[in-house]
């Protein structure tokens, strides 16, 4: 921009000409916007469709499976029985139980995987020779499907033969520690998420920073803390809510580990629902789902609305 | 307040040296530039100073302290980065109070610290968005506070690497001058780098010119711009370059030098002997037209470039091109026209065309 008092005069007469200009399609023209409009649905059908065959209409059966009882016969049709077979499911010892299993393995899995993914990462963040290899390696848990990674994990953990059958702390056959073996599974194969997120956000943080806050004298721990912790934290607010949803949704790993044992105390909410075994009834799980569903949404929620204020998203 | 010395630094990357031998001394107080075209090692040796970059070779000295394994948070020097390095997520306050609050020795009370900030603040004009971010800062406003940042501990020695090149040519002459006023105001030694040599003209009391690792001179810019140590430091300085013309020093007196083009008289020949072959720089205000058949080097005046308050004539003379800066009093030649051109005998610089040094 120049300063020349032409340049100013004409910027201003710009802005007091604007007002008078056109600003779109003039409002009368009725048949045209009926026709944009009828133009932006149709670009929007291909996925309300699919939110709709893979959503909405589920969710509609679910409520309708809870508010209805399932007959003992099958020739006869399901009855209406109202809210309260919902508020039964929702206050019955599977869903306190599955609530606490689930809330469990969410508090083994997420603060673990996160801390250990930081670590990983920042002892991989480098420019060391052969750090590839240890970045590869540490990745490649995002190229494991989750079944292989359980079966890989049970080898270890078997309660016959594993290599760590000994170790009693992960130990598949105690109630106690069932759940935390499981867990610990869990975070080692979500490890690979986590750190190849951590190490790209590393890597984004400019190197002038970490060396400007050299200068002013930060430690290591405090730069670590006070430059680079809030320059990254968008991918850590980003992990927390994945490995939340994560944990909740684990079926795969409890399934070829324990088998929801033993004596149910692997159970997440999520594994009742699943129900592989078959013996809880449909209203019962599609009440359950609706539980689940609730509280899903909700840690969402609180997570993006307490921990935005202290994510920092750049300039 | 103290200086900085480079006693024979060097600086190897593996197999690349970056900065060779470097021999340099900033006094106390000075405004020193490092002055060379990209990758000359000028950032390299400012890095070192800062602690940044380990020294390979050599002694480097801040006050009467040996610097080489000091870790940089003990150097007690601040330094302005070309990208200004703010940090984002903290407040403009903040972010000029950090070094008061990180390093140990520079650490101070609050009050104390409320009072710097607030006066570092006062200093750039940066008061009334101390509250504000960053990013919600223009980019001059974030050099301040970069600026701010590195006056509000007070240090020794300020480093400054290229911190005008993010800014627009307006702001940059503002700003030029506003830093030579804080280092007078301040009276702290400026170590300052930069490819750009009106910068180096305007602002340095003295400026070193590096190309390819090595110290080629040091010197008042009026000094460095009126006797070039080599080639290389005649052809950086000046805008346009200093004219050269390769030819032969012809006997006899007063000294000549021969071209292919004509003649060029040289009022002082210095070590340079008869009958060899030298380099001749002219600056291009120090050619003038003279008169068809007088003494000089014809050419052909290929452009000529107006500038408002003085022309440039671009003449190609046997392969060279020269550049002549003319007054609008002067006549003007037409392009096409073939012109004699004579330089001003004292200010003739002759070089040796191998090792580029200057002979006179």
């Amino acid at each position: 921009m120049t300063d020349l008092p032409g340049a100013e005069a004409g910027a201003e007469d710009l802005v007091r000409a604007a007002p008078t200009a056109p600003l779109g399609p003039r409002s009368g023209d009725g048949r045209r916007r009926l026709r944009d409009a009828l133009m932006a649905y149709l670009f929007l059908l291909p996925a309300l469709v699919t939110f709709a065959v893979f959503a909405y209409y589920p969710l509609y059966r679910l409520f309708w499976y809870a508010t209805h009882r399932q007959p003992r016969f099958r020739n006869r049709p399901p009855t209406y029985v109202g809210f309260s077979q919902l508020w039964d499911s929702l206050t019955s010892r599977d869903f306190a139980q599955g609530l606490l299993h689930s809330a469990t393995f969410m508090l083994y899995t997420v603060p673990l995987g996160l801390v250990l993914g930081v670590v990983l990462a920042v002892a991989a963040h480098r420019r060391l020779r052969g750090i590839k290899v240890f970045q590869t390696i540490f990745s490649s848990t995002v190229a494991t499907s989750v079944a292989v990674a359980s079966v890989v994990f049970f080898t270890l953990v078997n309660p016959e033969v594993g290599y760590f059958r000994n170790v009693t702390w992960l130990s598949l056959n105690d109630p106690t520690s069932a759940m935390f073996a499981v867990s610990l599974s869990s975070v080692w194969q979500n490890l690979g998420l986590t750190f190849i997120v951590v190490l790209a956000a590393l890597q984004a943080v400019p190197e002038e920073l970490n060396e400007a806050a050299l200068l002013d004298g930060f430690g290591p721990v405090r730069r670590f803390f006070r430059v680079t912790v809030p320059l990254i934290s968008p991918a850590l607010l980003f992990l927390a809510i994945v490995l939340v949803i994560h944990a909740l949704q684990a079926y795969a790993q409890i399934e070829i580990l324990t088998g929801g044992g033993p004596a149910g105390s692997t159970e997440t909410l999520l594994y009742k629902i699943a129900d592989p075994k078959n013996i809880r009834s449909l209203d019962l799980k599609a009440g359950l789902s609706i539980g689940l569903f609730v509280l899903t949404g909700l840690v969402a929620f609180v997570q993006y609305t307490l921990l935005s204020r202290r994510v920092h998203y750049g300039d | 307040m103290s200086g900085v010395t480079f006693q024979q630094v060097t600086k190897r990357f593996g197999d690349v040296v970056a900065v060779d031998q470097l021999t340099l001394d900033v006094l106390d107080g000075e405004f020193m530039v490092l002055l060379g075209p990209s990758g000359c090692g000028k950032s390299t040796a400012l890095r070192m100073i800062a602690g940044l970059e380990e020294v390979s070779d050599g002694l480097l000295t801040i006050g009467d302290r040996v610097v080489n394994h000091v870790p940089p948070q003990d150097r007690d020097i601040a330094m302005v980065f070309q990208s200004y390095a703010l940090y984002p997520h903290m407040t403009v306050a903040r972010n000029i109070e950090s070094p008061l609050v990180a390093n140990k020795r520079a650490r101070v009370d609050a009050d104390e610290r409320e009072r710097r900030v607030k006066e570092a603040a006062a200093t750039l004009g940066l008061e009334e968005y101390l509250g504000r971010k960053p990013g919600e800062l223009s980019g001059g406003q974030r050099q301040r506070v970069a600026l701010a940042r590195a006056i509000v501990r007070r240090p020794e020695v300020f480093l400054m690497d290229e911190p005008l090149s993010n800014l627009d040519a307006k702001l940059r002459t503002q700003t030029r001058l506003e830093l030579v006023e804080l280092h007078r105001r301040l009276g702290t030694t400026f170590v300052y780098v930069t490819h750009d040599q009106v910068e180096a003209m305007t602002m340095a009391d003295r400026i070193a010119v590096i190309a390819d690792g090595r110290l080629q001179q040091v010197g008042a810019p009026q000094a460095v711009y009126e006797r070039p140590a080599n080639l290389f430091v005649a052809g950086f300085i000046g805008s346009p370059p200093m004219n050269t013309l390769r030819g032969v020093v012809s006997p006899g007196t007063p000294a000549a030098v021969t071209t292919p083009s004509g003649t060029v008289r040289v009022a002082d020949r210095g070590t340079a002997a008869d009958d060899t072959e030298v380099v001749a720089g002219i600056r291009p205000e120090d050619l003038s037209v003279v008169p068809p058949g007088g003494e000089g080097v014809v050419g052909r005046v290929e452009n000529v470039e107006l500038l408002g308050h003085e022309r440039h004539l671009v003449v190609s003379c046997d392969g060279h091109v020269l550049v002549v800066r003319q007054d609008n009093g002067e006549p003007t030649p037409a392009v096409g026209e073939t012109v004699t051109l004579a330089a001003r005998p004292e200010h003739v610089h002759l070089f040796d065309p191998a090792g580029s040094g200057r002979l006179n």
